[in-house]
Formats: structure tokens, sequence, C-alpha cells
């Protein structure tokens, strides 16, 4: 509704500055939720915060991993997010409640798990050194369907030898990125061996193989639109693709083409890339540095470097572009400090005196016909509510999107986080002294946390006031 | 410690509606009177069948006392039956329908001749016949017709109510008052379920977040409490102590005004004295942005339908548009006369302002362009921040307010026609809160009234207008018995 009233279309679309830090633990994933008001966070000791954007402060924090996250995933409602982490589970988080909704076990650490966009009792999960694999848990008992890794072979000649070389080769083959295309018919799947599969999400054979790169696919990232995937890999280079409809009817497999459109490398420095990710409309892509402090955005028309943010003298992790501003958050990989970048929008000067105007050059005053004429007091107020003939509609939203917004879920506010910790890295020694506290005392502080938290949540359920008390 | 009483009379700025606390209304808390109430509610409700909407006008008459001779005094049923058919036939242009259905109270009669003008009513004819907007039912275009009834009376402050709000799921209604305690009822039964002490001061405004679950309450100490509506008691932190009372958001330098929750409940608003709009993070109970916003005190504040503008106003004029996110102000609206702007909120979708001005006029603004819409004359305000708010019906939206003179007035918002004028209070009628059909006032009186919108289908017959049971006399009890009480609201939430 802001958006009526600014002009901030005018401004650019990419961040330039950092805006504000925030921190609680030791952060290592990122993810906003779809519709850009939380940011969930994972950290080295396996809690997970989530992030209210417009408080910049935390809106929940969940504790049931232990070991540290490694990918999240919100569902499209923004009620379920999914956590994995490196100690061989992933748990389905329920936020109207903050307990966990489903929990999952595998028997290797999973790089990551999302959700199925339409579905939050469907997620697909790559595994460390195992087969990717479909989960669903609509059923009690969940059932994981395992996923492809090999490639699709064309040739079906019965050359033994050949054969016995290509069944050694795709035993190799581990897939190590996997996500689902933007209708959910489709798995995009990235391997060890620099292959990219399409799998069929509901034959779960792959349609489509290709070798895009030398390394190994680390993070493959889709526009909101499902159109342009981005590829990271270990051979220093980011790629964009487009993807080809699939959801077409009687999609012919052999026809699939998955047209590169750009590379981004930095071949002076010859970097490699921690992580990347698209902007809003996909228009840019920006990826943090390895062994380097800056993050690197560029624009896709052309494909060249729009700007190089280097704020934070720390090496960046994870980034994340928020789903509609020109906003962009990371974690430091040191601290575990959330960074966000953003656009300052200046003050409009003219809006603090409707009288005045803001204009770039002299203009010369034309006076109204009747500006200086002198009417009766009643007779100007007459001619006022005379001109109120305007039909006036206070009730019907202007977007049919906003309505949809207000059904949506809808987070429970919690009054029991006590001071939200992105202070608690100082402590207060005594008054007025503060000192930075030291790792392992964060450590000890959160297990500490942890431990009070259990209690006061079971007696929340039970309806005492002492707990989350604004719980249904 | 002293007194609430003795610290609300220390300052007594002119316009302020909770300085009205200083001339406690005696009767309000006697318990004669509420003993009395059902019995003088019943034979009022007789005329009322058969002088048709007459009914409130008449209980009211008699209930108060006569209090203001010049508006309702209450008279034998043949002269009010005489004297609605007046009011009917001079409201006649703006319904169609038979005098016996017609809403207007008998006060309207005079009221209509002499204080709204001729403009007024041209407008109002002419928009009348020209006017487009057909409702579903049925096809000549059948004006809204609120036909607010009253129904209870909530007495248990000791002192004038500043302010009443109804929860957003419709089943509590909340109070402040210059006593220095925020009151609980329930909104259906009128029965008290919480005193909500705390306050070092009159309490000025409440607000409910979305849920219903928590509410926030400003004072003039300075302070701005939040409570938890299920306890009764103030909102609790559990981190490591767990059951730790939150302590209040402290920061105003002056007297807390007004107040409003984003629409997820993350943020609170906060308007004061000190002239400084403060967003508030309610998880943490932490300062989150201080706005300079204005020359005077501010007076109103409210959030959009998506919870990224917000609109404060202040007595200085100006009502200015802010972004939550950033801080920033957005647009400032100023009318040419710069009359002081008491009260403020957005229309139900977002793209409208409502201005309540204390030169007798509320008004529409269209923040976008900067224009007023509509203006809506008819009721009393000159030195009080009176409240108001939109109120929908049957898909038709319209405007409530309250007027100095203690009534209600309610607008058509598309034709500024006076659609009813419900007979509330003696004295000044603070704020009044709508909720679909069911709508409650706050008065200088020290009583809440709640009303209930009665459908008029054909022949109107008073059992409609059924009297429920009243139970306010739980009122002024102390906190000593609350937990007791909780457990009569936990088993009414269980139920329910």
């Amino acid at each position: 509704m802001n958006l009526l009233l600014s002009d901030d279309y005018l401004l650019q679309d990419y961040p330039e500055s950092m805006t504000s830090t925030i921190r609680s633990g030791h952060a290592t994933m990122l993810r906003f939720n779809r519709k850009g008001d939380y940011l969930a966070s994972g950290r080295v000791d396996g809690t997970v915060v989530v992030w209210d954007l417009e408080t910049m402060g935390v809106a929940l924090k969940m504790r049931g991993h232990n070991k540290s996250i490694t990918f999240l995933s919100w569902s499209k409602c923004g009620r379920y997010l999914l956590s994995t982490c490196q100690g061989w589970k992933a748990i389905l988080w329920d936020l109207e409640t903050g307990q966990r909704h489903r929990e999952v076990r595998f028997r290797a650490p999973a790089y990551m798990a999302e959700l199925h966009p339409e579905n939050h009792n469907l997620f697909v999960a790559s595994l460390f050194e195992e087969q990717p694999l479909l989960v669903d848990i609509s059923e009690p008992v969940d059932v994981k369907r395992v996923l492809p890794s090999a490639p699709r072979r064309s040739n079906t000649d019965s050359d033994l030898a050949l054969k016995e070389k290509q069944a050694k080769e795709d035993a190799k083959q581990m897939t190590t990125s996997a996500i689902w295309t933007a209708t959910g018919d489709h798995i995009i799947a990235g391997t060890s061996k620099g292959k990219l599969n399409i799998i069929d999400a509901k034959t779960l054979e792959i349609i489509y193989t290709e070798k895009i790169c030398t390394g190994v696919i680390t993070t493959m990232r889709i526009t909101g639109s499902g159109r342009d995937l981005l590829v990271n890999s270990q051979d220093r280079i980011i790629r964009t693709f487009r993807i080809p409809n699939l959801s077409v009817e009687d999609l012919d497999p052999d026809t699939i083409q998955l047209p590169l459109e750009h590379k981004f490398q930095d071949v002076v420095n010859k970097l490699s890339w921690n992580h990347v990710t698209f902007s809003a409309t996909g228009e840019y892509v920006a990826a943090s540095t390895y062994n380097n402090h800056e993050l690197y955005v560029w624009e896709r028309n052309h494909g060249s470097l729009v700007c190089m943010l280097k704020d934070p003298k720390e090496e960046q992790g994870v980034i994340e572009w928020h789903p509609s501003r020109p906003l962009l958050a990371a974690c430091g990989l040191e601290t575990g400090r959330i960074y966000i970048w953003s656009v300052i929008s200046p003050q409009k000067w003219s809006a603090l005196a409707p009288d005045f105007a803001e204009v770039e050059e002299n203009v010369e005053y034309m006076e109204r016909e009747d500006e200086f004429d002198i009417y009766a007091q009643e007779e100007i107020h007459r001619r006022r509510l005379d001109a109120e003939d305007e039909d006036v509609d206070v009730l019907s939203a202007d977007h049919a999107k906003e309505g949809d917004d207000l059904e949506n879920f809808r987070m429970p506010i919690l009054f029991n986080l006590g001071e939200s910790d992105s202070e608690d890295e100082f402590v207060a020694v005594s008054t007025g002294t503060m000192r930075r506290r030291s790792p392992g005392e964060s450590q000890a502080d959160l297990s500490a946390g942890a431990e009070s938290a259990a209690p006061v949540r079971k007696k929340g359920g039970a309806g005492a006031r002492g707990g989350r008390s604004k719980k249904k | 410690m002293s007194s609430p009483d003795e610290l609300a009379r220390d300052t007594p700025p002119p316009y302020k509606r909770r300085r009205t606390g200083d001339t406690p209304s005696p009767r309000s808390s006697s318990p004669d009177v509420l003993a009395g109430d059902p019995d003088d509610f019943r034979p009022p409700r007789r005329v009322s069948q058969r002088g048709g909407g007459l009914s409130q006008s008449p209980t009211k008459a008699q209930y108060l006392n006569d209090f203001s001779r010049s508006q309702t005094p209450s008279r034998p049923p043949s002269e009010l039956a005489r004297r609605s058919r007046s009011a009917s036939s001079s409201g006649s242009r703006t319904r169609s329908q038979s005098p016996v259905h017609s809403t207007p109270s008998p006060s309207r009669t005079p009221r209509s001749q002499h204080r709204s003008r001729s403009p007024t009513s041209t407008t109002q004819s002419r928009s009348e016949s020209s006017s487009p907007e057909p409702q579903q039912l049925t096809p000549p275009r059948e004006p809204l017709k609120p036909n607010y009834r009253a129904r209870l009376v909530l007495r248990g402050h000791t002192k004038a109510v500043s302010q009443v709000r109804i929860s957003p799921n419709g089943r509590f209604i909340a109070s402040a008052s210059a006593d220095a305690t925020v009151k609980i009822w329930d909104a259906n039964t009128g029965a008290h379920m919480d005193t909500l002490v705390g306050h070092m001061a009159g309490v000025s405004c409440v607000a409910w977040t979305p849920d219903s679950n928590t509410l926030a309450s400003g004072s003039d100490d300075k302070a701005i409490r939040l409570w938890d509506r299920v306890t009764g008691r103030p909102k609790t932190t559990a981190r490591k102590s767990a059951g730790q009372e939150m302590a209040p958001l402290r920061g105003h330098h002056n007297y807390i005004h007004c107040l409003a929750f984003s629409p997820k409940g993350n943020i609170l608003a906060s308007g004061s004295y000190d002239e400084a709009v403060f967003l508030w993070d309610v998880r943490a109970g932490r300062l989150m942005r201080s706005l300079p916003a204005h020359s005077d005190p501010v007076s109103g504040i409210d959030f959009c339908r998506d919870g990224t503008l917000v609109v404060s106003c202040s007595t200085d004029g100006l009502i200015r548009v802010w972004d939550t996110m950033t801080g920033q102000c957005l647009r400032t609206l100023v009318h040419e006369d710069n009359p002081a702007v008491t009260n403020v909120c957005f229309s139900p979708n977002g793209r409208f302002i409502l201005a309540f001005n204390l030169d007798n006029c509320i008004r529409l603004w269209d923040y976008i362009s900067g224009s007023v819409k509509k203006t809506y004359q008819g009721h009393t305000n000159q030195s009080f921040a009176i409240g108001g708010c939109f109120g929908v019906l049957d898909g038709e939206a319209f405007i409530a307010s309250a007027s100095e003179d203690g009534d209600v007035i309610l607008w058509d918002v598309k034709n500024k026609e006076l659609l009813q004028r419900v007979h509330g209070h003696e004295g000044v009628c603070f704020w009044v809160d709508v909720h679909g059909e069911t709508m409650a006032t706050a008065g200088q009186d020290g009583s809440i009234r709640v009303y209930r919108h009665i459908k008029q289908s054909g022949e109107v017959n008073g059992n409609g207008t059924r009297e429920l049971s009243k139970a306010p006399s739980q009122g002024g009890m102390l906190q000593g018995e609350l937990p007791i009480r909780q457990d009569d609201v936990k088993l009414e939430d269980a139920m329910s």
C-alpha cells in the first residue's frame, strides 16, 4: 500500500549499501519466505530462527536439530518450514505452534531438502554420498522414493565394454543439489560430475541430461517465474540457463533444450563463488566470493558486473535476495552475523509540507483566475461541500493480490522471546560497561536457554499463563 | 503512592478526552441505579412496539433522568409517536420507507432543522436521487439502514471512559477510563470479565492485537502496558525466569494519547503528548523507531490494512502518512482551514483516511491525491478528541462518530446522508466502535453502552430488542478477586 505513495520505483533496483546487521547465534543458512516478510536463518548449533523483517527482531526460535543447519525451505503458505542439518535428518516445522510437525531421518547428512512448491507434504532431499530421495510425508509413515542420479543414455547398442564403463561412471554420480521446477512437475538435479538431470516427479525417471560444467554443482536456483536457472559449480563459473516449458502436453524428452544464457566469472582473480542467488525478478545475479569480502552483482541483460558490495570485513556465505524488494541478506562465515543490504530512499521534503513542491529549476508561477478573489466563508464552505460528489469506495481493495495476502497464514506473535538476542553478542558487566561475549560462553548460554525454554513450552501448551501466551 | 484519582486530576489540558474524569459521575457507580436498570428499560420497549423504531430514544431519555432536556426529554408515548411522525416526514426525502420503519429518533427533528444547514440537505436529496448504489437483495436501491438499538449498559468505571474497543473477533469489549483501569467485558452478555489495574494515571487508549488475545493500554503515566486478555494480567516474558511480567513500554515523555497495532500484531504504534509517534517491536518490547511527527500532541494513529502505512494526526492540523518500514513521511494532509485533527483512521480498504476535525466536521481524505472527498456534518465536536470508525453492514459501509452531546451519529459514506442518530450518554460521548452488528460507546458518564443492529424486515416487532441479562454490577471489583474469575473466563473460552 505504501507503493501508492512512494516513487521508489525511480530508485535503483539492486542494493547499494548495508542497512542493518542482525545476529542470533552463528547463522549458516538463510531463506526468505515467499511474501518476503520473514527471514529464516539456520544456526551452527541447529537452532532455526525466524526473523521478522518489519521489526528486524526474532519472531520465533525452534530447537530440534543438534547439528549445523544446511538448508531451509518455506512452504507456499508460509506456515511450514523445512530444515535439514548435518545430523542426518530433516524437520518440518509448523510455525503456528513453533513445534516440529514432522521429522524425517536419512541414512546420511543432507545437503538440502526443498519443499514442493504447492504441497508441503512432499519434498526432495539430496544427501551426502547417497542417492537423492523424494519424500512424501502426507501419511503418518513417510514414504521415501529414491531418485536416479545416473545420466540418461540415448545409445542403446549393446557394447558390453562400454556398458560396463558407463555403469562404473554412473556409480560415481552423486546428486548434490535438487530443486523443483516452478510448477512442481519436475525436479532439476545437479550431480557431482557436473551433469544436470531433469527428473519427472511422477515417473521418477530422468527425462533429460546434460553435462553443463566440469566441477561439482553446488547451488541451483530458479527465478520466481521458473523460467531461468542459476547454477554455481566448483569450476568457478556461474551459469544461467533458460528452462524450457516442461509442463506442455505430450512433452518429447528428446526435444528438450536447456540453452546456456550467461557465464559469470572473475577472470582476473579467478575467484570461486560460495553462494549465488537471483534477484526478485531474475534481472540480477548476486554471488558471495570464496576467500574474499565482496558480494558481486551482475545484471542479466548484458551479463555485465553492476556493483560489488564490500561493507563488512568478512567472507560471506549464503546470500539471499528478497522476493520483492532490492534487499540482499548474507551471513558472515566467521561471525555468523546476518548482513542486510538495501536501498535507502531519501526523504522527500515536499511530503512534509504539502504546500511546497520540489522543483528542479525555477518555475514561473501562474496565478489562477480567481485565486485572490474574496468570498464569504459560508460560500467557500458550501462550494466545497457541493464539490464532493465523487463516488468513493472504502471497502473493496485495489488489488486482488492483497486480499490473498490477508487470508494467508498469520504467524502468532510471541512475547516470551525476551530481549531478542540480536544484542546477545554483548554482555553487561557492570553499569555502562559491556564486553563482547566469547563464543564458548554464548554456546553455554544457548543450551541453558534451550533447557529453560523446554518446560516453559510445555506449560504454555497446558494453558498455564507462564509460557507461550499467544498460542491458541 | 497517590491514588489514581489524584494523579488524573493533576493535569488538565483543555480538550483531551480523559481529562473529563475530573467530574466523577456519582450515579454511575451507584449500585441502586444499576439494580433499577431493567425496570427502567422495559416500559419504553413497549412503546417501541407501537411507535416503530423509536425504542431507544425514550429508553435513554427515561433512563438518563432528563439529563439533557433540549435533546430527549422523556415524554409520554403519544407525544413520542407524534414527534416521530414529524421526524419521518422531515426525513422523508432521504427514505422511502413508511414512517413506522424510519430510524431517526425523535430528537432528529429539531436537530436537522437547526444544525444541518441547507447545503447538507440539498446534497442529501440530490445524491439520493442520483445515487447509483444498488444493493444485491432488492432491485431498487434500498439505502443502508443501520438500526442500532440500545442493548446493554456496562457500569463499573468510576470516572469517564475515554475509549472503548471491540476485539477483532467481536467477542470482547475493552474500555479505558480516567480511573486508571482498563476493563474487559463480554460483548455478548455484557459480563465484566477483568479489570486491568497497573497504570498510575488515567488511561486514554486501548488497542487489541489482531488475534484478540492481547491488549495494549496507554496512560497519562507515560507508559504503555501490554495485557494478556486470558489471564487479565500483564504479558509475561519467559526467557529464563518463567512468568516474569513484561515491563511496561516506556519512552514517551508525556501522556500517551493513542495506540494502534499493525495488522500482523508485530508492531505497536503510539502517539503521545510529547508530539512524537513511536513504533514498538511488540515481541521484544523494544522501541523500534521514533518519528518526530508533529508540533502538537499526537491525537490519533492508525495502520492501513497491509501494515505498510501509519497515519498520525495532531491538533496542529496536520495528518501525516508514514512508511512503517523506513519511518519516512510519505504524505502530509492539511485542510485549508487548518482545523485541529483529533482522530484518524484508514478506510477498510486502506485507500482513504477518515479525519475527525474540531470544527464539527469529519473529513474523508484521498491521501494519494491529497484532497478531501467527503465532509460529514451533523455531530458536535469542538473541544474533545472524540472517536469514531467505519462500520460495515450487508456489504455497505457507513461512518460512525461520537458526538459531544452524547449521541452517536451514523452517516452513509457515499452520499453523506445521516443514517441514524443513536442516543447515548449523558455528557460527552467520547468513542464509538463498531464491529458488524455490535456497536459500543464510551461516555463521560463513566458507562459503556452496547448496541445491536436489528434488521428491519417488514413490520418491526419489539421482540428483536429483547432485554438481555445485564451483569455489569460486578463492576469496580477488586483485583483480589481476579483468580476466581479467571477460571470463568477460561471456561467460557473453552466453550466457544
